[in-house]
């Protein structure tokens, strides 16, 4: 890691890439399960700042996950950037509320978001409250989790070959 | 930025078709969701207005499948052309992996053209990137228009940085997927790059992204070496037209949306999920999906987008609160519409 100013361009570009492991997804998927468990809430999705999916626990059924991902990152950046615009700097959550399902959106860590649905069997305020609490929880897992791998190799050597490959077959 | 998961066994990437209004980068997009196998590909969904000009994005998911074991993906995006929602295409940009610009061949767009390339520079700035870093691609759209610019001209007045460029007829399908495959190529191998110790490739510390990676793609011309200039230097702002005289002036080859929907409530923002049968490349007409989005979003007040767009570029602070605010109405509409519509809630 270090100074991202200092760095070579491929030192930054692994810097700024988001690589998540199999032994932190296990423990954010225990940390998950267990706040659902408290919460009563019904479903929790962990979704990078990109838009991507990175781990989900609990009810879900047939759902596009890519494009929810993808909405959710858009319309969480979307009103951070109108706090901002407004002078709040420190905006980090938003609530969505439904006749009767809610969708709770909290940053964690900078770089990922974590999107809470659950309805009435919960209140907002149960919600919120363990949503912190897993939030901070979660910041200790990457926080740990970069200083073990910070520089772990990423893709083998064969994927670019194979990538090339993929990209004939899908494109010919 | 790449997404590289070991528990999902993916990588995740993000290509952004970015440039000026009406270029074609919404069609570009339906067009590969229409073409591509079905198991590569998920749902198009956009956020648009009423009358199909992209509001916040167009988004698609394209899986490449498994690449060495890691399930491959790329998040597909378009960016709002319009100068006025630079505030929301900027958002977008945050995070891209590769940008195919999409440029309009009409030679009344060159100004457009040209300041949408310089607006991608400076929002790329903004986020601390450089552009000659970033895999990208032109596109010369619209080739079918009779008083098509010529691709050399073309090329000398915005192609500064000598990337692949393609010549597209986007609304029937022609050269779409030559620069989409060029691009996924440059972004993967940006990818592979990094992973390559500089220990083992010195030289790819060198300005290789820029320099075109065209594998197999035949673009129409393979440009020079990637030129060592500064981005402040590249295309010049001159004689920009303003876009704000635009809405006049829109193509008549976009038809008036067919409100398949009218019943519903008017909104002034939608976020449909558009089916691959909704449109066909060769009618340019803008059939509106069945599928709107929650209803009653629509606030009194709430600019119509496609109207005037006065907006300033910067500065603008309360017209970028008042944009952001739309979009973000139709952004969590979607969201909301999304879950309820697939009986989540
Ligand atoms: N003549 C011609 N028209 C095209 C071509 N490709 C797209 N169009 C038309 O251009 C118009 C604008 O296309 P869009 O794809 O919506 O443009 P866009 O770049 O997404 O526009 P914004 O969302 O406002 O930024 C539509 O009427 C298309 O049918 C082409 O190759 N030739
Ligand atoms: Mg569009």
């Amino acid at each position: 890691m270090g100074n991202p100013n200092k760095m070579s361009r491929n030192e930054k570009l692994r810097h700024d890439r988001l690589t998540f492991y199999k032994d932190d997804i296990e423990q954010i998927d225990k940390l998950l399960a267990e706040f659902l468990r408290l919460s009563g809430a019904k479903c929790a999705l962990l979704i990078d700042k990109e838009g991507h999916l990175v781990t989900k626990r609990g009810e879900l059924r047939t759902i596009d996950i890519d494009t929810i991902s993808a909405l959710v990152a858009g319309s969480f950046a979307a009103t951070k950037e109108m706090a901002r615009l407004l002078g709040e700097e420190e905006f980090t959550a938003m609530y969505h509320q439904g006749e009767r399902d809610n969708i709770q959106l909290g940053l964690v860590g900078d770089r990922t978001l974590l999107t809470i649905l659950f309805d009435d069997r919960t209140t907002v305020g149960m919600v919120r409250l363990y949503a912190n609490e897993t939030a901070k929880k979660l910041a200790d897992i990457y926080r740990a989790s970069q200083e073990r791998h910070g520089d772990d190799p990423g893709l083998g050597e064969a994927y670019g070959q194979d990538a090339k490959k993929s990209l004939d077959k899908l494109f010919d | 930025m790449v997404q590289i998961n070991f528990a999902l066994k993916e990588v995740n990437c993000k290509i952004v078709f970015y440039g000026p209004g009406m270029s074609g980068k919404t069609t570009n997009l339906e067009i590969v969701h229409q073409k591509a196998p079905e198991e590569n590909k998920g749902e198009l969904t956009s956020i648009s207005t009423d009358g199909d000009r992209t509001l916040f994005f167009d988004f698609m998911p394209l899986d490449l499948g498994n690449v060495a074991g890691m399930r491959t993906k790329f998040q597909l995006y378009t960016v709002p052309g319009q100068v006025y929602y630079n505030s929301t295409r900027k958002l977008v940009l945050q995070g891209v992996d590769g940008v195919i610009f999409v440029a309009d061949s009409d030679p009344e767009k060159m100004p457009e053209n040209i300041e949408s390339y310089q607006n991608l520079i400076d929002n790329l700035t903004e986020y601390g990137k450089d552009i000659r870093e970033l895999p990208h691609v032109i596109q010369y759209n619209k080739r079918d228009l009779p008083n098509a610019m010529s691709v050399e001209e073309m090329d000398r007045q915005m192609n500064k940085f000598g990337v692949p460029t393609f010549e597209a007829v986007a609304y029937t399908g022609e050269g779409v997927f030559p620069t989409l495959k060029t691009l996924a190529g440059m972004v993967l191998e940006s990818i592979d790059r990094m992973d390559s110790r500089s220990s083992k490739r010195p030289a790819a510390e060198a300005p290789r992204t820029a320099a075109p990676a065209a594998r197999g793609a035949q673009p129409t011309r393979t440009a020079a070496p990637a030129a060592q200039k500064k981005p402040a230097a590249a295309p010049q702002r001159a004689a920009a037209a303003p876009a704000t005289q635009r809405a006049a002036a829109a193509p008549a080859t976009r038809t008036a949306p067919a409100k398949a929907a009218a019943a519903a409530p008017a909104t002034a923002a939608t976020a449909k999920l558009k089916t691959p049968a909704a449109r066909t490349p060769a009618t340019p007409a803008r059939p509106t999906t069945a599928a709107q989005a929650a209803p009653a979003t629509r606030r009194p007040g709430m600019p119509a987008p496609r109207a005037a767009q006065p907006a300033p570029k910067k500065g603008g602070g309360m017209a970028m609160v008042v944009g952001l605010s739309v979009l973000l109405i139709a952004a969590a509409a979607g969201v909301v519409w999304f879950f309820s519509s697939n009986n989540l809630l």
